[in-house]
């Protein structure tokens, strides 16, 4: 097949046969043939002593009719011990040996998707779900697990418990085949008939679960709304219809389940199987300590018919899940790094010519045109969805524009070599990730041997150092689960610093946190006018101060540009930026008639 | 597996149920079942017995067998077999399948009784226990206590066996029976051993998945900062050490697991061989046939899993009645706030009057004092003050969320306890500071407190807010669907959205939490414009957070610490330069078009 294009790889990865989901479970089990050949060998050994041990009784049962000598009982007693102390242990081996493959195919299964996770491009990640991710990576995994340990197991355990148990029997007397194979045959057709009516019952039951706890949870969560509107009665009623739906089904499987008919077809199994048997006792083919070991061995088929149930659909869900994760290892990552391409120092210079983009169901941004100078700072304005943030990730190329161009520095960001296009175009996005781990690692991330100081220096620009001196730990303070949790505010001031460290040419900031206070708005302003010195900066902002005060706006209605220019070309030519303004006691200029100069 | 369950955490809710209370309330809620359960509990009694007779028909069978082998005999035996294992199986279904239906109709009862006490109780419930965990009350744990039922009744046909085989074979052979049961112990005792250990291992497990998920989880969400800085290598590092150490912990929990089977095996296997020898052994004596030898190793197997299996019955047991004193405790919680009679509600003119009012949350922190203050019908009223100076109370003592302690609220007149709590908050048009949507449409969200409303009614009031300009921006209109919460809206949106739905109800009363949350200038102008209409010809009660809302109040009410210390408009307050003064330079300063202006003004620190 052919190599894929990564971003990251170790190096000698074991190679596994990714074609299809089958064959790659098997490649990693392949891995540790010593196991799995031991766990199929030890199997094998402990149903035939627990088959053998059928016949001993029958030969014991012999011995008492008739006694051979005063220590046979004694031997054949021995032989017995031995046999089932080997039986057990044999299936303990066994039992351990599938439970280590198990382990390691979800360590190693879990390994490999997170290579190719590191791997993928940004454009990847940006399009994938956190939370689907994350349970491709466990319940996946858990579920790829349990199709070995105990799926694969027990069908394993079905195969051996109903053909060695059968041989056996063929050993004594071939004739007393024919009831076992019959029964096999329609237990064969009613355990399909029996999976086919239970499987959607199942299905439908969890899913009315799910309806049932997040229709109560979106209650609870609206509860203020729900009682504000008195509408309790209709509440009351829709939790009653979901919870009586669950029921019905609930009451369903258990309707169905009763009506396993494998149990009965086993208990005709029995009943002619010693029809059998008696008939050849009649006719003197057979004696009673042989009856007494084929009636052991046809008990013997009872726990195969009965784990075998569990095992298909395990086994249905672990190639499933599997698919899941091959399709995040297999997926291509449209990543050209064009490593030879452009790559000098950026001035900042930004011009969008003609750009739209979007997806086959609809444009997110359509013909698009500026022009940006170096250093200039420039407010993009608008709704939710109309498009901005989009605008900002087709600069650092996150995604390709769908037609038109941008130039930055007047080569056109396809040419631009992507780390040095992408390292010096920094985003701090609206909501900042930080690590759990030290304010001081955070900041300095990506040059772990920064000294102190330097942290130091860009926490002040940012106005961060005054808040992280307030933690009693100061820079050591860890964030996250573990540590303090800090605002919004104070996260964009990080992630500031961050930049300020990093000194990229062109800054995108996102800011989208709203200070509740005028202290904390004072901080936030002196951070990013300090961040703006020098530097191309684009402001995704609500903040009107930060709007009036930038070198270009940038208004943004459903994917077009509507209006730009500095406020005061706004507020003449913008009907919507002065919608803005007239709430507050400003002098309105006139409104200009003529178009706006894009 | 019962006996791996998570924490069962506590609530001040929760409460101890004698033995006899908490039976009498499970006999309560199964008496609709009286039928179903009599018949429960004949299959179960008949099961057993089938199961007790079936080896014994068999092994006696192969005794007779030796006297007589006449064709008759055979055919007395083989249907003798098929009849047991056809009524065995019959008996099983018709117990499965009734006890699954009365399980279904107690769960549903105890659901819906679960979930009555929940709507039934006033916020400060919602307050203090998370969503997530209320909710497991009513679906896990109801769930969790009827499964209770299905365990008994499973308990009690293993006992019943165990009980007529044990018994049949002392009639047979006292000295080999009890030689069986000397097994029964060493059984008894691993098995509860070993869920010991299964219990610490599996919460090693648990807490190493926790750190694997919690790893992969900030590898994906930080991935861009891990690429932009090239940091792939040092995170996988780290991924290694934390994989590693969840491969050796589950291991061993696995290892725990695959164990315990072929280790209780082994004791059955020296039972049963023991068996063979002694056994054989009395039957070469002549005290026991080849027929009730056999029936002896048979009923070894037949007894070994249901005594394996009712060691961890009883853990599980605990846990589901346990479960049902959790369900218990949530039905029987008390609500505080209390109606003393439910008169109806005409037009309300929108008069209110707290009188000598004393509120707190809880009895240590008092909120309000003595609170007294009078909203005119038609004014738009701005409560101003710092957080936990009572503020927010006010507003949520008028929708009567909660319960006062003292005094008197109230409404054109009449006391708020005595009205009918559905139709006097029919009245009421609240939006809180992150508004709630529920997963539908803007359209079905707008029309949430008016269900009888027409779609025209709705584009009306839709169209009134902000000029309309909303819905267009949004690309299928009012259609859209608003995702679980109002997640797929702007946190603007959702306030465009809740001011229409109260648009629609055309309340007597309006009560405002303005949010703090950020939000776009565009729908900032829009959700002013729609408050202009809102407001307009109702009382109204803003907790302000929004300069422009404050400016265009009929008057300005300071709160300090439940107190009103000052009240007028906002040029009178500033000039007087109190605490009004001091909330404006604190809270609102940066929303003035000073502010805004003079942004750019300020000099840069340079280092």
């Amino acid at each position: 097949m052919a190599v894929q294009r990564s971003e990251f790889t170790v190096p000698n990865p074991y190679p596994y046969n990714r074609s299809s989901a089958v064959r790659w479970i098997f490649s990693h089990i392949w891995r540790y043939k010593f196991f799995f050949l031991a766990t199929c060998g030890l199997y094998m050994t402990a149903w035939f002593s627990f088959s053998y041990a059928r016949v001993l009784i029958g030969n014991a049962a012999q011995e008492i009719m008739h006694p051979t000598g005063s220590d046979g009982l004694a031997r054949i007693g021995l032989s017995v011990l031995f046999i089932l102390c080997l039986d057990s242990l044999a299936a303990l081996g066994g039992s351990l040996a599938v439970g280590t493959i198990s382990q390691r195919l979800e360590r190693d299964s879990r390994e490999e998707l997170y290579i190719s996770l590191l791997g993928k491009s940004q454009t990847f990640h940006d399009r994938q779900r956190v939370g689907d991710i994350m349970a491709r990576s466990t319940d996946d995994m858990n579920q790829l697990n349990g199709m070995i340990n105990p799926g694969v197991l027990f069908i394993a355990e079905t195969v051996l418990g109903l053909s060695v148990p059968l041989l056996w029997i063929a050993s004594i007397k071939v004739d007393l085949l024919l009831v076992p194979l019959i029964f096999i045959a329609t237990y064969v057709v009613s355990v399909r008939a029996y999976s086919r009516r239970l499987n959607p019952v199942v299905t439908n039951q969890r899913e009315a679960f799910g309806i049932m706890n997040a229709g109560l949870e979106e209650t609870i969560s609206g509860i203020e709304v729900v009682k504000a509107s008195a509408q309790e009665a209709f509440e009351r009623e829709k939790f009653r219809k979901n919870a009586r739906n669950y029921r019905n089904y609930f009451a369903q499987q258990g309707q169905v389940e009763a009506g396993y008919l494998p149990m009965l077809l086993y208990a005709f199994a029995l009943g002619f199987g010693f029809l059998h048997c008696m008939v050849l006792y009649q006719q003197g083919q057979l004696t009673i300590p042989n009856i007494i070991a084929v009636m052991g061995l046809l008990a013997a088929l009872r726990f195969p018919i009965f784990v075998s149930i569990f095992s298909f659909s395990l086994v249905q869900l672990g190639i499933a899940s599997a698919k899941r994760i091959l399709n995040i290892i297999n997926a291509e990552s449209e990543l050209d790094e064009n490593a030879s391409g452009y790559a000098q120092p950026m001035r900042g210079d930004i011009v969008f010519e003609n750009v739209s983009f979007g997806y086959e169901d609809g444009m997110v941004l359509e013909n698009i045109s500026f022009h940006i100078k170096p250093g200039e700072t420039i407010a993009i304005v608008g709704q939710t969805g109309s498009g901005k943030s989009t605008l900002t990730q087709l600069m650092n190329r996150t995604y390709n524009t769908t037609s038109g161009r941008i130039l930055v520095d007047g080569v056109d960001v396809r040419d631009w070599s992507l780390t040095a296009l992408r390292s010096q175009i920094s985003k701090i996005e609206q909501d900042v990730f930080l690590f759990s781990r030290s304010l001081a690692e955070n900041i300095a991330f990506g040059a772990p041997d920064t000294p102190q100081e330097q942290i130091e220096k860009a926490a002040r620009e940012a106005q961060a150092h005054n808040f992280i001196m307030s933690f009693v730990n100061g820079y050591e303070t860890e964030v996250g689960e573990r540590g303090v949790t800090l605002s919004g505010g104070q996260r964009q001031r990080i992630a500031l610093a961050r930049a300020f460290l990093s000194n990229p040419r062109v800054l995108i900031l996102d800011d989208s946190t709203s200070a509740i206070d005028s202290a904390t708005e004072d901080e936030i302003q002196q951070a990013i006018r300090r961040a703006q010195q020098g530097r191309t900066t684009f402001l995704i902002t609500h903040r009107l101060s930060q709007i009036r005060w930038a070198d270009h706006i940038l208004l943004l209605e459903g994917g077009k540009l509507i209006a730009a220019g500095t406020h005061d070309d706004l507020l003449r030519t913008s009907d919507q930026y002065r919608r803005i303004f007239a709430r507050y006691d400003v002098a309105l200029p006139l409104v200009e008639v003529e178009a706006p100069s894009v | 597996m019962g006996f791996i369950m998570d924490g069962l955490d506590g609530e001040a809710y929760d409460r101890k149920y004698g033995d006899g209370v908490l039976v009498k309330r499970i006999i309560n809620y199964f008496r609709p079942q009286t039928k179903r359960m009599l018949a429960v509990s004949a299959a179960i009694v008949l099961t057993s017995l089938v199961n007790t007779g079936l080896p014994i028909f068999i092994s006696d069978g192969l005794d007779r067998l030796q006297v007589d082998d006449s064709t008759r005999t055979l055919i007395i035996l083989t249907v003798g077999i098929i009849v047991l294992g056809i009524l065995g199986w019959v008996f099983n279904a018709i117990r499965q399948w009734l006890s699954a239906s009365a399980i279904g109709n107690v769960t549903l009862q105890l659901r819906e009784d679960a979930f009555d006490a929940v709507l039934k109780r006033d916020l400060s419930f919602y307050d203090t226990y998370p969503s997530g965990k209320i909710v497991s009350r009513v679906t896990s744990d109801t769930q969790a206590f009827s499964q209770v039922v299905a365990l008994a009744t499973d308990l009690m046909s293993q006992i019943l066996l165990v009980v007529l085989l044990i018994g049949y074979l002392f009639s047979v052979n006292v000295q080999l029976t009890l030689m069986t049961l000397l097994l029964t112990p060493f059984i008894v005792a691993t098995a509860l051993g070993f869920r010991k250990i299964a219990r610490q291992t599996v919460t090693n497990s648990r807490r190493v998945n926790a750190i694997v998920s919690s790893h992969i989880q900030e590898t994906i969400s930080g991935i861009s900062i891990a690429k932009a800085f090239r940091q792939e290598q040092a995170i996988y590092d780290q991924f290694l050490d934390v994989n590693a150490q969840s491969y050796r912990v589950n291991l061993r929990t696995n290892y725990t697991f695959s164990s315990i089977f072929p280790i209780l095996n082994l004791m059955a296997g020296v039972g049963t061989a023991a068996l063979v020898y002694f056994g054989g052994l009395q039957a070469q004596a002549g005290t026991l046939t080849a027929g009730q030898w056999y029936l002896f190793i048979q009923g070894l197997a037949l007894f070994w899993f249901p005594l394996t299996s009712i060691a961890s019955f009883w853990s599980q047991f605990q846990l589901g009645l346990a479960a049902g004193e959790r369900v218990f405790a949530l039905i029987d919680a008390e609500p505080k706030v209390v109606q003393i009679d439910q008169l109806d509600v005409p037009q309300l003119k929108g008069d209110i009057q707290f009188e000598h009012v004393d509120f707190s949350y809880n009895e240590n922190e008092p909120v309000l004092k003595d609170f007294s203050l009078h909203f005119a019908p038609g004014e738009t009223l701005a409560l101003v003050g710092h957080t936990g100076s009572g503020k927010s109370s006010i507003g949520k003592l008028i929708a009567r969320f909660y319960e006062f302690q003292g005094g008197e609220i109230l409404i054109d007149g009449r006391d708020i306890r005595t009205l009918d709590l559905g139709q006097y908050r029919a009245q009421l048009g609240v939006v809180t500071q992150s508004p709630f949507l529920f997963d539908g449409t803007i359209m079905e969200n707008i029309r949430y407190g008016k269900p009888d409303a027409s779609d025209d009614e709705v584009r009306l009031v839709a169209e009134m807010v902000g000029q309309g300009d909303w819905i267009r921006a949004l690309p299928n209109g009012l259609d859209t669907p608003v995702g679980e919460r109002g997640g797929s809206l702007s946190m603007g949106q959702r306030q465009l959205v809740s001011l229409a739905r109260v648009l629609l109800q055309n309340p007597s009363i309006f009560i405002l939490d303005e949010a703090t949350a950020s939000i776009d200038p565009l729908t900032e102008t829009l959700i002013q414009e729609g408050l202009d209409i809102v407001l307009e010809n109702r009382t109204s009660i803003v907790i302000a957070h929004r300069l422009s809302t404050i400016k265009n109040a009929d008057r300005i009410i300071v709160l300090r610490e439940g107190e009103i210390i000052e009240e007028g408009n906002h040029t009178t307050l500033l000039a007087q330069g109190g605490h009004y003064a001091e909330l404006y330079n604190t809270y609102f300063r940066h929303q003035s078009l000073d502010y805004i202006e003079n942004a750019g003004r300020i000099p840069v620190l340079s280092e």
